[in-house]
């Protein structure tokens, strides 16, 4: 074959041989060989004609490839014959230098006068036009491209044909094909970006041959989501093509208003995501987020990630309308009608597996403007009215892997150092100033000059931990000299500087008067040490906030919460894609659906649009009720959003058709439409596509003990009530919702599985102070999930009358309905937040909860505490703030903690020997800590952690101790905490007042 | 062929944290006047001593607190103190805490017009241990300037006059400094520590004027002498030596605009599409990507 022999062969020779001789020889050369070939083409051209092409619509490119000959056979020996001359001739072509000034060489010129190129395609086509022949003409070509010595794609003798030579080969299936295709559109690309003059040419040449616009890039889109070399350098051409489109008005143009490249993009996550794993394996109950190594053993979710980082690269290089319109297509056709319902599906695993991913992807998403794409998701939107976020907080205090998982989350959240999240989190409840005493709002921003909030956390130290208790090798006190002159030392590491101070003196008798030797909690300064570097990160990081959140601005007074739950605000993404028109209707658009009922039946094949134009939206009934008169009457949607889903549902009933040029080429579109109904039909339907996979309505959880427990789904708890009286109602609620066979099967077994659940929660809350007891039950009782349909009365007293509504909790997330109330309630009840409240009641139940929970939990804690903004610093750490009684604050908690220590150690003798073990246990952990961050690499707060366990230790022999003895292991990690939040403190104290240098 | 494009774009927020994190740490480990060298380096391979704990009572101080932290909260108060002092910009007033202890700061003063113009002593801050429940701090001068308020022999500088009750909260570090600049513009005579030139002021100002300019003199003759304490962060002066002190000088004067620009740069990774004025999440309108 003539091609592989040019690929493989004597290229090099024959480069060499050529570099001696002399151009005239090859222009004569060149000549004769190519003489020789037009009297085999001649011979076999039935219409004789001598050098003009037939026009191109006798050769229908589906009729040649169809594969007959429509003008009799063709003599082997001629056939291999044409081959011959022509491999020798593109390698003079190759070969030749360009003439002088940039003009074309003198083979070039003969080449485009004569339209060898064409005339060469079009008797390739007269010949059987199989694959092989494909391959041989894309490797002819991608020689030439790659490695020509003079711009031969600025000719249209040369382009035309090449891009016939596309169009012809862009039905094909066969994978050689398809890699050698995507081969030379690389490197068309890779001659685009560099030449960019080239542009103009491939759109005109497109349009001459009523072939698409833009060819090259329409070709590459199927490509787009495949795996291996073919997809990722298809994707990488693609790169090529979007930083050109940010130069090139009307590349962008193209791009965003005629082809499929983002819809096919989004789509294609979509696709991708429902070919991840709905359940995942947890390999320990130590597991809470995706690391590397766990996604590596992954393909489905490799090859996932790989087009989520090829959105966020296409995202950073591509012209903003590109950009902005990737954007939207990815909130309005992944995050919204996949991923959230995917984060409200049935059973606690495949809800904890959505919330690692969700977790995964964030961390992997590098690109503001995808980032933000996905934090308004969160934040903002409404998945069957309730805010993604609180769902989200909520499952902060489920049992179970789902509440780790959903701690990572958060962990990873606050790790952005996004102003956004922190406020709709933790700063919005803060600005009012009302969780504290009128009278102390100058405190917030007061400077706690001594330590002395430093030292009252430390105070909290169990006397069981006490640093000046702790046997020799776990005790790092170490004598660290404070320098004092005169004193005799009896340490001789230390005694040369003593001396030398003491010589020092001068002589006046003024000495530096420090007190004596004083043994020190050496693993403090480490502490310090990893305070000073996340507050000062932290610092930095927020320099670019809107607002100090310092208690004067934003100011409290004119903190309006209501804004925050305006309804249309998820529909910014539509709207940005489409030039940013102003919204017309109005805010608050009517509230005329009582909640609880299901505002939307969702058509299986729409995609899920924001509430707010499919139905009226819906308020908390407290809202309404608040409100008053009545709203006005839902406005029509947009024009621009009628369209844009119109559309959108065309393209998901795969009935889709571009209007204008597109079209024309019939192929390229059967290609696409072809891979894109493919795409969509599969992720078009996600409801559908769920309900076949899950049973309604029940939830296998395996327990630590081994019992199948079926709890009731998310989606259906968050339209329950707090029903106490759970128990009672709990068989029959839960069977009215048990439609599956299987689950009703289980309906005999299922109080009892409840009943034992409750015991094993009981004892493990047992010991506890009787105040804490109630709450300490509910968040871990999955019982309390009733479902009681349409019944509205429930929230709206909740919200209305709780005087501390930071106790209401149910496993599943109903505490959002009341968030969204009390938010509107002019804030006249005090209150930090659910998710504050959510993380000090998990704080308040250390002793019971798990290393991995306690280890999460104090690290986002700490990570908060880190935050250098007036208000949330002395929330949290500020111990002579007064606050509202109502509101907890994290030191009252921790002293909670501290008295349930102090009882427990009081009350069992081999307390103090079982810490001792913990702390070896915590320790030897260290090292193998510091490496798995190394290595997953992909997790940033790890760090965290591990610079919280003591470090620097000597490697330790642990005793035996079971990690079931939580409440050991949450006595020593509580006095580390301790630490940890002391040193924030000091820190704070010194950083937050230094005016930011270096 | 290989790509030379990757588009593997994904940074490891985590990663560039702690790298610059520890970059910033490195960066500034000898200059740095308020970093954290001010407790004494931990002896490398000294095994932890293991002396009992007295009677195995943990310490604890009268408020309750662990002994053992003790030194910290002295150690950040300290720190606090000097970054105010900082914040203040006294004129011509320079102090750096010693480095083997926070409670001994070095400083020096710089008159610029008046009776002690053209002078330039230097001084030392002795803090007490107690700080800041105890006494006031006190300011010596290495060498006794000719002044009613300066011992003429050990040349403290009667401070306590100005704060005879030091009071938490209320009293700073950077007052005493701020008093020691006044006294050398506004003289108080007084139950003077050196009544000889109190009585001069008194009676004889010329006769003072000249002993202040002998004083003068003397100070500044002595300018170039070695630290009176040996302290790696002891000021000293020397002349001018372009080899040494012109690219210091360069760095000074550049160094007020690098900071601004600096930040720009390496602001890693803050994120905000919060509209300045509002308490609303993304309400920016133009939400341009942030970079």
């Amino acid at each position: 074959m003539m091609a592989s022999v040019v690929a493989n062969g004597n290229r090099d020779g024959q480069s060499l041989v050529l570099k001696g001789v002399d151009p005239e020889t090859c222009m004569i050369v060149f000549k004769n060989h190519w003489a020789q070939v037009v009297k085999i083409l001649e011979k076999h051209d039935p219409l004789r004609s001598s050098s003009a092409l037939p026009s191109l619509s006798v050769i229908n490119l589906t009729a040649s490839s169809s594969g007959s000959s429509r003008f009799g056979p063709i003599p082997g020996d001629e056939a291999s014959a044409v081959q011959n001359y022509v491999e020798h001739m593109l390698f003079l072509l190759m070969e030749e230098e360009s003439g002088q000034a940039g003009a074309m060489g003198p083979i070039l010129e003969f080449v485009v006068m004569e339209n060898v190129m064409e005339r060469l395609f079009v008797w390739s086509l007269r010949r059987e036009f199989t694959d092989d022949m494909k391959l041989e003409q894309l490797k002819m070509y991608e020689m030439l491209v790659g490695q020509a010595r003079q711009p031969l794609l600025h000719h249209k003798p040369i382009l035309r044909p090449l891009m016939m030579l596309l169009s012809s080969c862009s039905s094909t299936t066969a994978p050689a094909v398809e890699a050698e295709l995507v081969l030379l559109l690389n490197q068309l690309c890779y001659v685009l970006a560099k030449d960019p003059s080239i542009l103009e040419l491939f759109f005109h040449t497109s349009e001459d041959q009523g072939a698409t616009n833009f060819l090259i890039f329409s070709l590459l889109i199927p490509f787009i989501h495949r795996e291996g070399t073919v997809g990722q350098q298809a994707r990488d051409a693609l790169l090529l093509i979007m930083s050109l489109s940010a130069e090139n008005e009307r590349v962008a143009k193209h791009i965003a208003e005629n082809t499929f490249f983002c819809p096919v993009l989004a789509t294609g996550l979509s696709g991708l995501y429902s070919s991840l794993p709905t359940k995942l394996d947890v390999p320990n109950e130590e597991w809470h987020c995706l690391h590397k190594e766990d996604w590596l053993q992954m393909p489905s979710l490799i090859q996932f990630l790989n087009s989520l980082e090829f959105c966020n690269a296409v995202i950073q290089v591509a012209h903003p309308d590109i950009r902005d319109q990737l954007v939207s297509y990815i909130y309005n056709g992944f995050l919204v009608p996949v991923l959230a319902p995917a984060l409200h599906k049935l059973t606690l695993e495949e809800v904890m597996t959505t919330t690692a991913y969700l977790d995964l992807f964030l961390r992997s998403v590098t690109e503001p403007a995808l980032l933000q794409t996905f934090l308004s998701f969160i934040l903002l939107h409404r998945h069957e009215n309730v805010h993604i976020l609180d769902t989200l907080v909520s499952r902060i205090n489920t049992p179970f892997q789902l509440g780790i998982v959903s701690l990572a989350l958060f962990r990873t959240l606050i790790g952005l150092y996004c102003e956004d999240v922190m406020l709709q989190l933790v700063l919005r409840y803060l600005i009012p100033c009302n969780h504290m005493m009128l009278s102390q709002r100058r405190v917030v921003r007061e400077r706690d000059c001594y330590s002395a909030s430093a030292a009252k956390i430390l105070a909290l130290t169990p006397s069981c931990c006490s640093p000046d208790r702790s046997p020799p090798p776990l005790r790092q006190l170490d004598s660290i000299l404070f320098s004092k002159g005169g004193e005799t030392p009896d340490n001789s590491g230390n005694t040369e500087e003593k001396k030398s101070f003491s010589e020092e003196n001068d002589g006046s008798g003024n000495s530096c008067t420090i007190g004596s030797e004083i043994y020190l909690d050496v693993s403090y300064l480490h502490y310090l040490y990893d305070a000073r570097l996340s507050i000062s990160s932290c610092i930095r990081a927020c320099q670019v906030w809107s607002a100090p959140y310092d208690g004067e601005d934003p100011p409290p007074e004119k903190y309006q919460p209501g804004v925050l739950e305006e309804p249309g605000l998820t529909s910014r993404q539509p709207q940005m894609a489409l030039k940013k028109a102003q919204r017309p209707f109005a805010l608050q658009a009517g509230s005329c659906v009582p909640p609880g009922t299901d505002p939307l039946p969702v058509n299986q094949l729409e995609l899920e649009w924001d509430d707010s134009y499919d139905a009226c939206p819906v308020q908390t009934a407290d809202a309404s009720a608040e409100r008053g008169p009545p709203q006005p009457p839902p406005a029509e949607p947009p024009k621009h959003i009628q369209e844009m889903r119109r559309t959108a549902r065309m393209l998901v009933k795969g009935s889709y058709i571009e209007e204008n040029d597109f079209q024309d080429d019939v192929m390229v579109y059967d290609l696409i439409a072809k891979k894109d109904s493919g795409d969509v039909e599969r992720t078009g339907k996600p409801s559908g596509s769920q309900t076949e996979e899950t049973k309604p309505g029940s939830a296998e959880v395996p327990l630590k003990n081994g019992l199948n427990l079926t709890v009731p789904s998310p989606a259906m708890v968050d339209n329950s009530s707090n029903s106490l009286d759970a128990k009672a109602n709990g068989q029959t609620d839960c069977n009215a919702n048990l439609q599956n066979t299987t689950a009703v099967e289980l309906g005999d077994d299922l109080l009892a599985q409840y009943e034992e659940l409750i015991r094993t929660l009981d004892h493990e809350a047992g010991g506890k102070p009787v105040k804490a007891d109630g709450e300490v039950k509910k968040p871990i009782t999955p019982v309390e999930v009733v479902v009681v349909e349409e019944d509205e009365m429930d929230f709206a007293s909740f919200s209305a009358e709780t005087p501390e509504p930071e106790k209401l909790h149910s496993p599943f997330g109903t505490i959002n309905r009341f968030r969204s109330g009390s938010a509107t309630k002019n804030n006249s009840l005090p209150f930090t937040g659910p998710f504050i409240s959510v993380l000090l009641s998990r704080l308040e139940n250390m002793l019971s909860n798990s290393l991995h929970v306690n280890l999460l939990l104090t690290g986002i804690l700490a990570q908060l505490a880190a935050y250098p903004q007036p208000l949330l610093r002395s929330f949290l750490l500020n111990t002579n703030l007064v606050f509202q009684p109502t509101v907890r604050s994290l030191y009252q908690v921790l002293a909670i903690v501290k008295n349930q220590i102090e009882e427990l150690a009081a009350s069992k003798k081999d307390f103090t020997e079982l810490i001792t073990a913990a702390q070896h246990w915590l320790m030897a952990r260290e090292p193998s800590f510091i490496e798995t961050d190394k290595s997953g690499g992909s997790s940033g707060s790890n760090h965290q952690e591990g610079g919280r366990i003591l470090k620097n230790s000597p490697p330790p022999k642990p005793k035996a101790i079971s990690l079931e003895r939580t409440e050991v292991f949450a006595t020593v990690l509580f006095t580390e905490f301790l630490k940890e939040l002391a040193a924030i403190a000091q820190e704070h104290s010194i950083l937050s007042y230094i005016p930011m240098e270096e | 062929l290989a790509s030379s494009v990757r588009w593997s774009y994904s940074l490891q927020r985590s990663d560039n944290e702690e790298q610059s994190g520890h970059g910033e740490q490195r960066a500034s480990p000898a200059r740095m006047p308020f970093g954290r060298k001010q407790l004494p380096p931990i002896p490398k391979n000294a095994a932890p001593i293991t002396k009992p704990s007295p009677l195995g009572t943990p310490m604890q101080s009268a408020n309750g607190t662990h002994a053992s932290y003790g030194p910290f909260y002295l150690e950040y108060s300290l720190l606090a103190e000097f970054t105010l002092v900082i914040k203040q910009k006294l004129p011509g007033i320079y102090v750096q805490p010693s480095h083997k202890s926070a409670l001994m700061w070095f400083g020096v003063i710089f008159i610029r017009h008046g009776l002690y113009q053209d002078g330039v002593f230097k001084f030392t801050v002795y803090i007490p241990d107690n700080y800041p429940d105890g006494e006031c701090p006190k300011l010596v001068f290495d060498i006794p300037v000719f002044h009613p308020l300066v011992d003429p022999v050990s040349g403290e500088l009667d401070v306590r006059r100005a704060f005879t009750k030091w009071r938490r909260n209320h009293n700073h570090i950077w007052q005493v400094l701020m008093y020691a600049r006044t006294v050398f513009y506004k003289i108080n005579t007084t139950d003077p520590l050196n009544p000889e030139a109190a009585v001069l002021y008194e009676k004889d100002v010329q006769l003072f004027k000249s002993k202040v300019v002998d004083s003068v003199k003397l100070c500044n003759s002595h300018l170039f002498d070695q630290p009176k304490i040996d302290d790696p962060y002891a000021i000293s002066f020397s002349p001018w030596n372009p080899a040494v002190h012109e690219e210091a000088k360069e760095r000074m004067f550049t160094y007020k605009r690098r900071p601004e620009d600096h930040h720009k740069v390496s602001q890693a990774s803050g994120l905000s599409w919060v509209k300045p004025g509002s308490t609303q999440p993304f309400s920016k309108e133009d939400n341009p990507p942030q970079s």
